[in-house]
């Protein structure tokens, strides 16, 4: 644990309670990132900056206030402090605001989760990410179809955090974490002035488990050839698998209606659901804070609760709401945690080329483009953009169409779950296919 | 403003939440109409208070330019945003931010060096300039010139800077919302409202002389409803924002922001699946200029063009739009997106970017603006001190037309009518963009039919450009709270349109 982040939470806990503060918590990180991005041949943008700050939460006479600073010196910690349990002071008195019950403290994990991998940050030089970048830019320029390029931008970044955090009734606790990312963009030539982007990329806590950069470049330039010659298909009701990599668009609208304060408020399409089998009973949603090398993975919460393992979605039923210790005593519930970590789902038997075999004809979904969902009412209207599909084959691109439904209906036409986990990110989400849904065009 | 040394400032900036009033207050932050003047005399050996000297400065700049960088800027910025807010009744909650640092960018070419630092002391400034030097590898070629304040008329004038402003003076504005907004429809169940200000101060220095700072206030109040109606609810919101003072919070934009979110709520219980399919559109005026933002204005942006993935790319010149379609992007004026200065230094400023039809200019940054030989626009604009700026949109509106929106709306047969939106994306390159409806209206026949919800609209940039039919004479600016996020930068923007009518769009409803 970093003894001068630690130093920095303790002296903001303690001066807390000193003015009065009945309960405070105290987080502290500092952060180091540098990314170098390559842009046609050269050098585009080179970005390396360290970053410190510190959130003091403050419980006062019933009160609540939450204050950040980026200023860790000790005299300006002290006027920080002096203001913010002043400013506390004037708010209304909310009998719901306390610390966790310290037995939401016990029992952490405290074994390797291999969130930090010290000689893959101590070996990405300055001058490894640059050739990094260049490496990556000359695998879109060699794949095939790179006759169709205009321009290809790279990417090579890693992140190092340390963090602590430190609560007057009881808690210390802090980790060291950081990852690692490569990317690549490849703009090309369409019909008339369309200029499709693709784009892949890579992100993981050890270097080692990023993805080949033979295989980036050339996955970037194949979904940029993808989109070319999109138009919209006419408007109906078709059967579609969504490309495991973008599913977390749509598992979205599922995850924040789980959240304590949209259940609390009553703006929650899932507020009084619990137990309920709502989904498909090939949908099984389960929080796994403690995942080995887990981009999201952490033994703790943000309010310093120990995480364990938490379905959320179980055969369609939902198991669990997302409740802090506030919303869950507002609420009259037990809490759970406020935040998810690495989402990962039951797997099925086939990969993306089983699932589009058996679907047969319908759209691929390889991309979401804005849209929304009521949250209240779960209707919801997305853009996409991917393939239209015949006897299992991509036979041409499609764009400009919504697809739009309301998620109490949409996810029982969940009619199988791919084998193959996107593992690049926090939720690893596998390939979907539904059955018959609405999709707008022309 | 009261000068202040090194010490008093770096003690000074740990304040940032504002605890109660402090008398001698004024009662609102006055927009001064006059010839209020934002003057940098206090340049001389404060530096408006940022506690670094014209000295220290010129070091940092020269470091930055030792390895062959043919520009240095560096990028000082102390923001203090507080929120505070009500639910259930109660104004139970608040939270400070206090940002402080500076940003130090090296260019050579289109090639940019940047790094930032939290601590301003000369040790870390240095380093910060010479990593962002790093990426150029050869030998000094460049000089800095003798810095020079630059003067300019502030079009929002802070007499009382929001971290002056108490929590007590904001808590009476929530309990207005809040009764406000239950007592416009007893089906209102729940209601949250907040109050957001930040005051923001920059400084920029670089390595071709220029040393100007700005101060930039920013309020937003905001409300959101839950309604409830034979076991069904709905949600609504509505949100104000200005570069404005604690007067922008008065008791009837208190009561128009409830009220506004009340009826934005309950409406819902009346409204109909949004239809399925290409449709004519017709656009209301306010927000719907989120279409101009999307399906143009990102393509717009030099540097999206100067690297030629924009689907406007090389268009400059050309028509890309029907006579009589004037787009313009206006930094002017004291609303969202208004800057006196852009995050370079350069001038806010007035952009027409389509006249009557012909596309007539990109936004530029200093690095697009070199890239095409043109002045820069005063549209480099970035998140914070810890992003480097890229080309944004400020203030994007649509000039008025000629038609009256009644004689739009009775040349539809069968249409949709869109008034409030929520979010907005676009495809770059490909030019696809989308906008997501919270809610409108069916045109059937001419009049306007049911309300409908929750449909996301999209189609291709220029073809619905090309595809405008009639402009409308009622163009209203949005003043709502938008942010644009791009580069992983969010910034504050605004927007406007008259009634508009377009021949065709995809209208992704749940009405087969």
């Amino acid at each position: 644990m970093n003894r001068e982040l630690l130093e920095t939470a303790a002296r903001l806990v303690e001066g807390a309670v000193k003015r009065g503060a009945q309960g405070a918590r105290a987080s502290a990180y500092r952060s180091h990132e540098s990314t170098v991005e390559w842009r046609d041949g050269k050098l585009d943008r080179l970005q390396d900056s360290t970053q410190k700050g510190a959130t003091v939460t403050l419980f006062v006479d019933g009160r609540y206030s939450s204050n950040t600073t980026c200023d860790l010196r000790p005299e300006a910690l002290a006027r920080f402090l002096d203001e913010g349990v002043a400013m506390t002071r004037v708010l209304a008195v909310d009998p719901h605001r306390h610390l966790p019950d310290p037995k939401h403290y016990a029992a952490r994990f405290d074994g390797d989760l291999r969130l930090y991998d010290t000689t893959g940050h101590a070996e990405l030089t300055p001058d490894v990410r640059r050739s990094t970048t260049q490496q990556l830019e000359e695998a879109v320029r060699t794949a095939p179809g790179a006759e169709a390029l205009i321009s290809v931008t790279t990417a090579c970044s890693n992140s190092e955090t340390e963090s602590v955090v430190v609560a007057s009734n009881g808690l210390q606790v802090g980790r060291q974490v950081g990852d690692f990312s490569i990317s690549a963009e490849a703009s090309v030539r369409d019909q008339g002035d369309r200029k499709p982007e693709g784009s892949s990329y890579g992100a993981t806590t050890e270097r080692s488990a990023l993805p080949s950069i033979a295989w980036v470049g050339a996955d970037a330039l194949a979904r940029g050839l993808a989109l070319r010659g999109s138009a919209p298909q006419k408007s109906g009701q078709y059967a579609c698998v969504v490309e495991n990599r973008v599913a977390s668009r749509l598992l979205r609208d599922i995850l924040q209606p789980l959240n304590g304060q949209a259940i609390q408020q009553q703006r929650s399409y899932l507020a009084g659901k619990l137990g309920e089998r709502l989904f498909s009973q090939k949908l099984t949603i389960i929080d796994e804070p403690l995942l080995q090398a887990g981009l999201a993975s952490r033994p703790y919460d943000g309010e310093g609760m120990t995480r364990q393992r938490l379905p959320l979605i179980d055969k369609g039923v939902v198991r669990a709401f997302l409740l802090d210790t506030y919303y869950a005593s507002k609420l009259n519930l037990a809490p759970t945690t406020g935040s998810t970590t690495n989402l990962v789902f039951e797997r099925g038997t086939q990969d993306l080329a089983g699932l589009l075999e058996t679907m047969g004809t319908g759209i691929l979904i390889t991309g979401f483009s804005g849209g929304n969902s009521n949250s209240a009412t779960g209707d919801f209207s997305l853009g996409i953009r991917g393939q239209w599909i015949e006897r299992g084959k991509p036979v041409r691109a499609v764009s400009e169409m919504n697809l739009a439904g309301n998620h109490l209906q949409f996810w029982k036409e969940l009619a199988e779950v791919g084998n193959d986990p996107f593992s690049y990110a926090s939720i690893q989400a596998p390939s979907l296919r539904f059955g018959a849904v609405q999709f707008s065009g022309l | 403003m009261k000068r202040m040394n090194r010490r008093q400032f770096i003690e000074a900036t740990a304040q940032g939440m504002a605890v109660l009033t402090l008398p001698p207050l004024l009662s609102h932050c006055v927009k001064d109409s006059g010839n209020s003047q934002a003057t940098l005399t206090n340049l001389g050996d404060g530096f408006a208070g940022f506690g670094v000297d014209r000295a220290l400065l010129a070091r940092v700049l020269d470091h930055g330019l030792k390895r062959g960088g043919e520009f240095c800027e560096i990028y000082l910025q102390h923001k203090i945003s507080h929120w505070v807010g009500l639910e259930d009744g109660q104004v139970n909650r608040a939270s400070t931010q206090v940002d402080l640092g500076a940003g130090i960018r090296v260019l050579k070419g289109d090639a940019t060096g940047f790094a930032y630092s939290e601590d301003l002391s000369e040790t870390a400034l240095l380093a910060a300039a010479a990593t962002a030097a790093s990426m150029a590898d050869g030998t000094r070629t460049v000089t800095p010139r003798e810095l020079k304040a630059a003067t300019f008329k502030s079009q929002y004038p802070v007499l009382t800077s929001w971290s002056e402003v108490g929590v007590d003076k904001k808590i009476p504005v929530l309990e207005q919302v809040d009764a406000c907004a239950r007592k416009r429809d007893p089906r209102i169940i729940k209601v949250t409202s907040y109050v957001n200000d930040e005051s923001c101060r920059i400084l920029i220095a670089n390595s071709e002389g220029l040393l100007v700072e700005d101060e930039q206030p920013m309020v937003v109040l905001t409300a959101n409803c839950v309604a409830e109606q034979n076991g069904k609810t709905e949600t609504g919101g509505h949100s104000e924002a200005a570069r404005d003072g604690l007067g922008f919070l008065s008791p009837l934009r208190a009561e128009a922001v409830a009220q506004r979110a009340s009826d934005h709520t309950v409406l819902l219980f009346d409204a109909v699946a949004s239809p399925v399919g290409e449709l004519p559109v017709v656009l209301a005026p306010g927000i719907s200029g989120i279409l101009l933002h999307e399906a143009m204005g990102h393509g717009f942006e030099a540097d999206f063009n100067r690297k030629g993935i924009s689907i406007f790319a090389d268009r400059l010149g050309q028509r890309v739009a029907p006579a009589g379609v004037t787009i313009v992007d206006d930094g002017t004026g004291a609303i969202r997106g208004s800057i006196n200065i852009d995050d370079e230094g350069t001038p806010g400023q007035r952009t027409v970017l389509v006249e009557d039809g012909f596309l007539r200019s990109y936004l530029h940054d200093r690095i697009s603006a070199k890239h095409y030989g043109v002045p820069s626009t005063g549209s480099g604009r970035r998140e914070s001190f810890r992003f480097p700026p890229v080309p944004r949109m400020r203030n994007t509106t649509m000039q008025n037309g000629d038609k009256h929106p009644d004689e739009i709306l009775a040349s539809v047969k069968r249409g949709l009518y869109a008034e409030v939106f929520s979010n907005g994306q676009v495809q770059i390159g490909a030019g696809d963009f989308t906008f997501y409806l919270k809610h409108g209206r069916l045109i059937e026949n001419g009049k306007l039919g049911p309300y409908v919800k929750d449909a996301n609209l999209i189609g291709s940039g220029p073809k619905v450009l090309a595809a405008v039919q009639m402009v409308g004479n009622d163009m209203k600016m949005e003043s709502g709270a938008g942010y644009c996020g791009k580069d992983g930068q969010r910034v504050p923007v605004g927007f406007g349109l008259p009634t508009l009518k377009v021949g065709a769009m995809s209208v992704g409803g749940r009405r087969a």
